[in-house]
């Protein structure tokens, strides 16, 4: 029986929802094929699902026949689905065709297991080659690499992606045993770490990799996960890590039940926050987190979980402080650090200069001094502070003065 | 007083000269004259080629690039009331080029702002333009923007399709970006007909609704924050947000 385009493209990029990286950032821009197609490094977003994804690739799997059975993957071996699989001619014209009217960055390329490992890969690396030899495709291709595939197969996939990965899918061993008997950790790893060394051969730079972890399905702390990440970004195996909420798609006597049967998107989130501390603010995991705290805190983002647990070196002086400790204020990211920085080159700054400057200080008050003044509304206690910054939202009319404000600053 | 001037740039040059050697004293600027302006001065500004050239050179002399290109960029910011505070940040610079940094200066955090409004606008649509695949194989996108940005997204659709021809039509500005073979055009368009889409266009567009829909995950639906993203105004031309029809 024939199964038509629509109904593989509609099984097979349903399968493959779950995985979260949707990025095509990160790549510097190079012609290599001389085709249609170009990668910017800054990524471009070119639509959002109803959930308020981004879609940026068109990430489908190969097939969703697989060998495997893990516990949480809907298409697990056990389970009665509809298997179907593109040929790699059919996936090559979707995505020329879908680039060309700037539906999309590239293809987001990753498969269940059919037949073996390396056949699987094979099957990948067919579909990328016509796209990168015959339309001469200089756009983007993230494909993730088959556990377990042969070194010489990885290496041609190499060549021809522009970014690789491997989900290591749960935070710990003990839980990969419980949820994924047939994968270990160091199976997991393995494509990775070969993927950098056939790179790093080459070029002094290794091919951009990424992973995932689930969150929420096994008992791993927020610490856990944050001390996972960061070992990877400090050996330089990974550029991001992503972590995705446990949705609940099989049933199975291993896994968790979730409250109010919705994956835990908050968390979720507060673990993308921290992941932003340790790449990009200079935090390092064990600050986040004490003895007796191994979880972040949902009700508030972690950086302001961490400057409550860390009082004593608050307030802080916002005309005198460094870029380092600026960024560190609550509220305050590094575009308003960096405002701070060029203004207060002229002037002493107060608070009412802040909002000028359109930064926000709904948080970052408490945690500042300006021209020597500290806030005297609220007693300088972590539970006082919290209680404030958890209040809720006043509603504000709208006003004459702020219409007018608006079309001054060029906000809407 | 209030100033009205014709709304090109060349018109604005000469606004500035005028500033300065006539001296006025500005309130207000506008780019048509309303109705009756009561109790108000009101200074018409003529367009005149020479002044604007003059007040052009000088521009280029005492500022540098960047600030140049901020002159010009907010200009393309034609939906906002921007000429003010750009006189403001001309008359700083010439003043002193290193209160153009100066963000205390409430003109200078506005332009500073506006330009990047610009520039997020120009960023969206890189990702939100839909061409259309014509029967001779050009591609062909309408947009609607709040911002005049035809220019830099011809140029980034110039870098990334190739060979391929195309024309990227701005339907409220009556302009369009046009690449054909070899040559590479900004021309204005007063009107069109609906052209002749290829036969596979359907297809791929319904395939492109058909994969939109099933990667979006029902537990975690959240249409507040997809428009936060997607603002309504963009999507009068995305495919995605039109009904299925297959």
């Amino acid at each position: 029986m024939k199964i038509s385009i629509y109904n593989k493209l509609s099984i097979l990029s349903d399968a493959a929802k779950y995985d979260v990286s949707c990025s095509s950032s990160g790549v510097e821009e190079q012609k290599k094929y001389g085709g249609i197609g170009a990668t910017e490094n800054s990524g471009i977003c070119h639509t959002f699902t109803s959930d308020g994804r981004c879609v940026s690739l068109l990430k489908v799997l190969f097939t969703n026949f697989c060998i495997y059975d893990c516990a949480y993957c809907i298409n697990r071996a056990s389970n009665d689905r509809k298997r179907v699989a593109f040929s790699p001619r059919e996936l090559a014209d979707l995505t020329i065709n879908f680039y060309k009217r700037n539906y999309i960055e590239g293809l987001f390329l990753s498969s269940g297991i059919i037949e073996n490992e390396d056949r699987t890969m094979e099957l990948l690396i067919n579909a990328l080659k016509i796209l990168r030899y015959e339309y001469r495709f200089d756009g983007y291709i993230h494909l993730k690499l088959i556990p377990g595939a042969s070194k010489e197969l990885i290496e041609v996939a190499c060549t021809l992606a522009s970014r690789v990965s491997s989900n290591i899918e749960l935070p710990s061993s003990k839980g990969l045993k419980l949820l994924a008997p047939q994968k270990t950790k160091n199976q997991l790893l393995e494509p990775l770490k070969q993927a950098r060394d056939i790179t790093l051969e080459k070029s002094s730079k290794p091919i951009p990799m990424s992973t995932q972890m689930i969150v929420g399905a096994t008992s791993d702390s927020d610490l856990d996960i944050l001390k996972i990440t960061s070992v990877l970004y400090d050996k330089a195996l990974l550029k991001r890590v992503y972590y995705s909420a446990y949705v609940p798609v099989n049933e199975g006597k291993n896994l968790p039940i979730l409250k109010n049967k919705m994956p835990p998107i908050q968390r979720e989130h507060r673990l993308y926050q921290a992941d932003w501390l340790l790449r990009f603010y200079g935090f390092s995991y064990t600050e986040l987190f004490t003895n007796e705290i191994q979880h972040l805190d949902t009700e508030v983002d972690p950086k302001t979980f961490w400057a409550l647990n860390n009082l004593h070196l608050f307030p802080v002086d916002v005309n005198k402080v460094s870029k380092e400790v600026l960024i560190r204020i609550p509220g305050i990211g590094i575009r308003g650090a960096l405002k701070i920085i060029q203004a207060r080159r002229y002037k002493t700054l107060s608070i009412d200069d802040l909002k000028q400057l359109k930064i926000s200080i709904k948080r970052a008050k408490y945690f500042i001094i300006s021209k020597g003044k500290y806030q005297k509304e609220v007693p300088m206690y972590k539970e006082n502070i919290k209680q404030v910054l958890l209040a809720p939202k006043k509603i504000i009319q709208p006003t004459l003065f702020d219409e007018n404000y608006s079309v001054f600053t060029g906000e809407l | 007083m209030t100033l009205v001037y014709d709304g090109t740039y060349e018109g604005f040059l000469t606004l500035v000269y005028e500033v300065y050697y006539t001296k006025l004293h500005v309130k207000k600027i506008q780019r048509e004259k309303t109705e009756v302006l009561l109790f108000e001065e009101v200074f018409e500004v003529q367009t005149d080629t020479s002044k604007a050239q003059k007040v052009l050179s000088a521009l280029k002399q005492k500022f540098s690039a960047k600030n140049f290109a901020t002159i010009t960029n907010v200009f393309l910011c034609d939906s906002k009331e921007f000429e003010k505070p750009l006189l403001d940040f001309i008359i700083l610079g010439f003043k002193d080029k290193r209160n153009l940094n100066n963000i205390n200066f409430p003109a200078i955090l506005y332009m500073r702002n506006l330009e990047k409004e610009l520039f997020r606008v120009v960023y969206r649509m890189y990702g939100f333009v839909r061409f259309k695949e014509i029967e001779d194989g050009t591609l062909y996108a309408k947009i609607e923007t709040k911002y005049n940005v035809l220019y830099f997204l011809g140029k980034h659709f110039l870098n990334r399709l190739g060979d391929s021809d195309f024309i990227i039509h701005d339907i409220q500005r009556e302009f369009a970006f046009v690449k054909y073979k070899n040559e590479i055009d900004i021309r204005h368009v007063s009107s069109f007909d609906e052209p002749e889409y290829s036969k596979d266009e359907e297809k791929f567009r319904n395939l492109w609704k058909t994969f939109f829909k099933s990667v979006a995950i029902e537990k975690r639906k959240n249409k507040k924050l997809q428009q936060q993203f997607v603002p309504l105004m963009y999507r009068t031309y995305m495919s995605e947000f039109e009904e299925l029809n297959s």
